[in-house]
């Protein structure tokens, strides 16, 4: 399977390392033979139809260079939508940065994706949170396959789980911790009893939050997840917009303590249910309750007709983890693929 | 309140209209937030089409006279709609390209000598590309801010069904909402061409049967309207054809699927396919009348709150229709035998008004238009009525007409059919032919043509349909 990547972070190095790593296996028990034959970014690009070895990529984005620095099959300036539209690939793996304002470029790259015929695996938010019916809509169109798990829970499969494991119960609601910053920094106030903006800060000494951290603290990033859950899960066709959304920012040590005393703590929860518009909100939940994680982890409780709760745990984000599910997404277009070309 | 507005070719027919356009627009869009969508002028997408047709047999010198009438046609019309003189030269300036570019076009046709649907797409496009600019310079001209986006711009997005495409609605609302909602938030009115967009290529497409009107809903739906206003030349929608009956009353509610019901009425009732999308969203839609506007006009809506004790609520006589009767020993019991029929009529581009047959399966009654009657009875008999074909007999009529009784609330009020069939027996009126789907929003029936009026003079009567 030929892939080209669009954006080359900290998960674009991810996916490159697993895709490389135990190789043979893969190839033996999935028939996945991936070939990275583009990677794109701001710079340029480096394309070569034959596969790029990630080692190499590595090395010179490892020297402080650009990928397009590459001095055989480096395409300083090149555009990434060029890349996209002309390259001959199955998938384009979306991984720039997340914007959660227009979307760009990732929205266009995803478009000029399907138009051209390539199937889509994205981790970015963006575009999800702006324009998911829109987007789907255009895959179906295209008759192209649009993966997006590592988008909720990272490397935990949270989508999978509620599209697949519980296919044919009604999903009735959902509720989830969806962002492992401000996770970590309510659990840092509870359990060390220290400020928002201590434990803030404690969370940016480690890298678990930005040094811009909005996106997080203000709910942004748990208000997309929210979207991409309430649209792919339960079938509704929101946005952004549509989220009522309340970040950690008020949540005081007072707050935290009256909580306690009733064996309650405080979380950012994103809710959903059929009836109401998704809600991002500090709201207090029982300490015993599965949905009750501490540090950086994600959970989400899924309300089931016949299954009852259903709760799933993990780590909500990472490099690794997010190329895990980039990977997960892959193998599940080349089976889809596979069935389709042998029918 | 947001509020679509749709100005139909009449109502944007000459300069004088369209300045009216404006002043109507101007005044909603005081207290509203308005966006417009307009057709071609009157007669305008008509020509266009002959034109394309004549330009593909090579006939050059028709391009030139054409394109200069239409020119022509347009800068009067700017003229009379525009006082301000230099709103007047930018709209000009805006049509003089156009129509050079569609000369332009025109001109390749007649070189190929081949118009693909492509390309007549393209060609029909600019009767609203040319009617669009000319009304937003007249909403300018009262002193509203506006600006003027092809469907395209505005960013409707279809399928690549030249001629009849189905938009992406999502995708559609996401460039909708992208595009139009910052313009609409400062009070600046979009007017938008009806009719025309294009696929997500970008190469221009149009929707078909709905025409603006569909392109009305779409926004209606994408940018989450209050309400849906069609322009119109009437007031709304009627009891039946007040040249029929002159008591016939305007009908102030009607549900989207009694609307759609009335698609029969012609040009003064909605496509169907236009009530789709907003059906969905249950966003409520207006007819009104662009020289009447203190008359409210029709309103569809999903529910409406009206008298539920009257089961029927209009009457329509739809005339130059003919009936074909196939009769066929060898249809009983065969399945598939009824398909081969409808097949047959299907490909030779014959549309079914109406179907009747009897459990006895012997034979299948139908109505069509009447101009169609020698198509579809030649080719049936060619196709099915050989040696060892199904149909052993074809019989017509083509001096009937059909008659349609409609109401939300004929479902499951007795005595409604017995009633409209009294009526008519007691005038000494033999029926032809019945139907009525099981939705039972519909009562159809054939007479001779010659007995039509009276019969929707008689039901319009015995049902009260001029009292409200």
């Amino acid at each position: 399977m030929r892939i080209i990547l669009v954006g080359y972070g900290v998960v674009g190095k991810g996916v490159t390392t697993i895709l490389s790593r135990r190789y043979t296996e893969k190839n033996k028990n999935f028939g996945f033979n991936p070939k990275v034959v583009a990677v794109a970014d701001v710079d340029g690009a480096v394309i070569n139809p034959q596969g790029l070895s990630p080692d190499k990529l590595e090395e010179i984005k490892q020297g402080g260079y650009p990928i397009s620095a590459d001095p055989e099959f480096g395409c300083p300036g090149i555009k990434a939508l060029n890349v996209i539209k002309e390259v001959e690939a199955e998938v384009v793996v979306e991984i720039t940065p997340v914007n959660i304002k227009t979307a760009e470029p990732a929205m266009s790259h995803i478009v000029q994706a399907f138009k051209t015929g390539k199937h889509v695996v994205t981790t970015n938010k963006g575009p999800l949170a702006l324009a998911m019916p829109a987007l789907t809509e255009l895959a179906q169109y295209n008759n192209v396959y649009f993966r997006f798990s590592g988008t909720v829970g990272g490397g935990t499969p949270v989508l999978e789980f509620a599209k697949r494991c519980l296919a044919g119960d009604q999903i009735l609601g959902i509720k989830g911790i969806l962002n492992g910053t401000t996770n970590y920094i309510l659990s840092e106030m509870s359990q060390n009893r220290i400020s928002f903006q201590d434990a803030l800060s404690t969370a940016q000494k480690l890298g678990y939050a930005e040094r811009e951290p909005s996106m997080d603290i203000d709910g942004f990033d748990t208000a997309c997840k929210t979207v991409i859950l309430a649209n792919w899960i339960l079938g509704q066709k929101v946005t952004l917009k549509d989220v009522e959304r309340t970040g950690i920012r008020e949540v005081s040590l007072q707050d935290l303590d009256r909580a306690s005393k009733l064996g309650n703590t405080i979380k950012l929860v994103g809710a959903i249910d059929d009836k109401n518009k998704p809600v991002v909100k500090p709201v207090e939940i029982s300490k015993t309750n599965p949905l009750c994680v501490s540090g950086v982890l994600n959970a989400v409780t899924f309300q089931c007709e016949f299954a009852a709760e259903q709760t799933i745990v993990g780590r909500g984000a990472g490099g690794i983890e997010t190329a895990g599910a980039v990977l997960r997404d892959l193998l599940d277009i080349r089976h889809k693929l596979a069935a389709k070309l042998l029918t | 309140m947001r509020i679509v507005m749709k100005f139909g070719g009449t109502s944007v027919g000459s300069g004088e209209n369209i300045r009216h356009v404006g002043d109507l627009v101007t005044q909603y869009s005081k207290k509203h937030k308005v966006a417009v969508v307009v057709s071609a002028l009157a007669g305008v997408t008509n020509s266009l089409i002959e034109t394309g047709c004549q330009a593909q047999k090579s006939d050059q010198v028709q391009i030139e006279s054409f394109t200069s009438s239409l020119l022509k046609r347009h800068i009067d019309a700017t003229v009379s709609a525009i006082n301000s003189k230099s709103i007047q030269k930018e709209v000009i300036e805006i049509t003089e390209k156009s129509v050079a570019e569609l000369e332009k076009v025109l001109t390749g046709i007649c070189y190929v000598g081949e118009l693909t649907p492509k390309s007549k797409n393209y060609v029909m496009s600019f009767g609203e590309r040319l009617s669009a600019p000319i009304v937003c310079g007249a909403i300018k001209d009262h002193k509203t801010q506006s600006l003027f986006f092809t469907g395209k711009e505005a960013g409707i997005v279809t399928d690549s069904n030249f001629g009849e495409a189905t938009p992406l609605m999502n995708y559609t609302s996401h460039l909708l909402r992208e595009r139009l909602d910052p313009v609409m938030e400062q009070g600046i009115v979009p007017v938008v061409t009806g009719f025309t967009a294009a696929n997500q290529d970008g190469i221009v497409t149009t929707v078909g049967r709905g025409g603006s009107d569909y392109t009305a809903t779409i926004l209606g739906v994408a940018l989450q309207a209050d309400e849906v206003w069609i322009w119109t030349d009437v007031d709304g929608i009627m009891t039946t054809d007040p040249k029929l009956v002159p008591a016939a009353r305007m009908l102030p509610q009607l549900s989207y699927q009694e609307a759609a019901e009335m698609a029969i009425f012609g040009a003064k009732a909605m496509h169907p396919r236009a009530l789709g999308p907003v059906n969905i969203e249950n966003i409520p839609v207006r007819i009104r009348n662009t020289h009447n506007p203190k008359n409210s006009g029709t309103l569809i809506t999903k529910e409406p709150a009206e008298n539920k004790t009257k089961p029927v609520k209009a009457v329509a006589l739809i005339k130059d229709v003919a009936m074909v009767n196939v009769y066929g020993a060898a249809m009983v019991g065969a399945p598939g035998s009824y398909a081969k029929v409808f097949d047959v009529l299907g490909k030779n581009n014959i549309n079914v008004m109406m179907v009747s047959s009897a459990v006895s399966e012997a034979n299948i009654s139908m109505v069509i238009k009447r101009n169609m009657l020698g198509r579809a009875v030649s080719n049936i008999e060619i196709a099915l009525h050989e040696r060892g074909g199904i149909i052993s007999e074809v019989t017509t009529e083509d001096d009937v007409a059909a008659i349609a009784v409609m109401g939300a609330h004929m479902k499951g009020t007795l005595g409604v059919a017995s009633k409209i069939f009294n009526i008519v027996a007691k005038k000494g009126i033999n029926i032809r032919m019945i139907a009525q789907g099981s939705s039972e929003l519909n009562i159809s029936f054939v007479v001779k043509e010659k007995d039509g009026a009276a019969v929707v003079q008689a039901i319009h009567e015995e049902f009260n349909l001029d009292k409200p």
